[in-house]
């Protein structure tokens, strides 16, 4: 049975991002880039930024509502929260915020994460929140892409998905970046050949399966789906963020199952059941990738294909807008446009709404957000045109 | 006796794990299980989750296994940064069979040729080292 309360009764209504920098560059705190983006935000939806009166955000996001009201002028602020844990938070925070909306706690919620290196700390550390344990640190794990590497091999040498489906999720999203002005990998030709011989990282991953780090701020708006009607921007419905983890899942190290999970276990077939709709209803999906391999899990326990048929599903051909099967990560992702902790890809699932993507999907009605994958506890979201409420 | 690591605190993590640390330093592998339903608990927490227990028996350990999951390091990141004169090395997620299949990390020592899923490993202790950030730490080699 779908999920009534939450299903459709609200919106994103407006989206503001600051250009994307490379780290250290913006020459801005990340408190001012948060303001940027989000003065951007409610200027899309016709809203003036006083009237936002619920704040929320995940990971180790500093720039609280209590810091930026004097300057954005709230004139109350009635919501604001955190949700756990890292990158595995995006959907969770919408449908955190939308919860706000439908409860009556809050009217106009603001989601939003800005990072920068200017006078912060190197921005991987903040996305870590020094809360990897000693006995990765130890053995010689400090990153992200090192911990996602450990779950890829198992992915391709125990479940014997292909190691080419990495690469061919690095390429759509490089081949996306293209056509986005605002790419910061956008001059970047990415062939197989450059793919294969650039340096490795973490086996199985190079360079290219790596998100970047930069400065950037990014936001978006949500009221309710009734006040969105009213609003000047074609309101990109929500139709479910469930968050979570299955039993097997949550803060275990390596000892996780199915250990090359994205975490979707459970979550996923929440999304589906809580939404009415399934995986082959889905026109356009932004797939959160701190690693190639770890969006190719998110794609498994989405339903989108089987660990046997990954191979098939996984292509360059499939995976590109306009005509692909399910065009992925179109505004270049975290890969190549930027990475602000993968908020860039909420606003990219909502301009797939609007029909405003610089690599547009003919008549995308429903658009898929997944969170940050293999994070202990993730998220998913699913936005809807009207003529798929 | 006065345990290395405790000066070298590194907090992230569930935090349950000092007699896993403190028995490497003693030289000896030790892994959890809960004192009631014994069932192995790893990683280490403070309360068993089948049965409600809050009492852990550190157990010796044989130290063998296979390889569950591997992966090159190419790249030294800022926390680690004391292995860039190894570099790539090789981390090895090992499954223990004597505990249940409880998977332990640690860096590969020696040839490198047959790691893969499935390999069968044996594991020797190192004592604390700046590489290991004064923590004393579990290796793994390939049995050929």
């Amino acid at each position: 049975m779908v999920n009534a309360i939450m299903r459709g009764t609200t919106a994103v209504v407006g989206v503001g991002q600051t250009p994307w920098y490379k780290r250290g560059t913006s020459g801005e705190p990340a408190l001012k880039l948060a303001m940027r983006a989000i003065v951007a935000a409610a200027e899309d939806a016709g809203i003036d930024p006083s009237e936002i009166d619920g704040f929320v955000s995940y990971g180790s996001e500093r720039n609280d509502g209590q810091r930026m009201m004097p300057a954005l002028g709230t004139k109350e602020l009635r919501f604001g929260a955190l949700v756990w844990t890292h990158g595995g938070g995006i959907p969770g925070a919408l449908g955190l915020a939308a919860t706000a909306i439908v409860t009556g706690q809050a009217n106009v919620v603001v989601v939003y994460r800005a990072m920068s290196e200017y006078r912060g700390r190197r921005l991987r550390v903040d996305v870590a929140q020094d809360d990897t344990s000693p006995q990765h640190l130890v053995n010689g794990l400090d990153s992200p892409a090192q911990m996602c590497a450990l779950r890829s091999i198992r992915l391709i040498e125990a479940e014997g998905v292909p190691a080419r489906t990495l690469r061919d999720m690095a390429l759509a999203s490089y081949h996306h970046a293209k056509r986005n002005p605002r790419a910061i990998g956008r001059d970047t030709e990415l062939d197989a050949e450059t793919y294969e011989e650039s340096r490795w990282v973490s086996e199985p991953y190079h360079l290219f399966d790596c998100s970047r780090e930069n400065d950037a701020g990014s936001a978006v708006i949500l009221v309710s789906a009734e006040r969105a009607k009213d609003l000047k921007q074609t309101p990109a419905y929500l139709l479910g963020a469930p968050m979570g983890a299955a039993q097997g899942w949550g803060m275990l190290e390596e000892s996780g199952n199915p250990y090359w999970s994205a975490g979707f276990q459970g979550v996923a077939d929440r999304l589906w059941a809580d939404t009415g709709y399934g995986p082959g209803d889905v026109d356009v999906a932004q797939i959160y990738e701190n690693m190639t391999g770890m969006g190719v899990s998110a794609l498994i326990e989405h339903g989108f294909c089987t660990p046997e048929s990954a191979g098939e599903f996984v292509t360059f051909d499939n995976l590109v807008a306009p005509n692909g099967g399910l065009p992925i990560n179109t505004s270049g992702g975290n890969l190549a446009e930027g990475f602000i902790h993968g908020m860039s890809l909420v606003g990219e699932a909502v301009r797939q709404i609007r029909g405003t993507s610089t690599n547009q999907v003919p008549d995308a009605n429903l658009s898929l957000m997944t969170g940050g994958p293999g994070d202990p506890v993730v998220s998913t979201a699913l936005f809807a045109s009207a003529a798929a409420l | 006796m006065e345990y290395e690591f405790y000066a070298h605190r590194i907090t992230g993590g569930i935090g349950a794990d000092d007699r896993f640390w403190e028995s490497l330093e003693e030289g000896e592998f030790r892994l959890p299980r809960c004192a009631d339903c014994k069932r192995w608990m790893w990683p280490a927490h403070f309360r068993c989750g089948q049965c409600g227990s809050w009492e852990q028996l550190w157990e010796p350990v044989e130290m063998s296994g296979r390889i569950y999951s591997w992966t090159r390091a190419h790249y030294a990141f800022d926390r680690t940064k004391e292995r860039t004169e190894d570099l790539p090395y090789v981390v090895v997620v090992a499954e223990v069979p004597a505990a249940d299949g409880a998977r332990v990390v640690g860096v590969l020592a020696g040839p490198d040729e047959g790691v893969h899923v499935g390999a069968e490993v044996r594991g020797h202790i190192d004592p604390p080292s700046e590489k290991a950030k004064g923590y004393p730490a579990v290796r793994w080699s390939v049995v050929n």
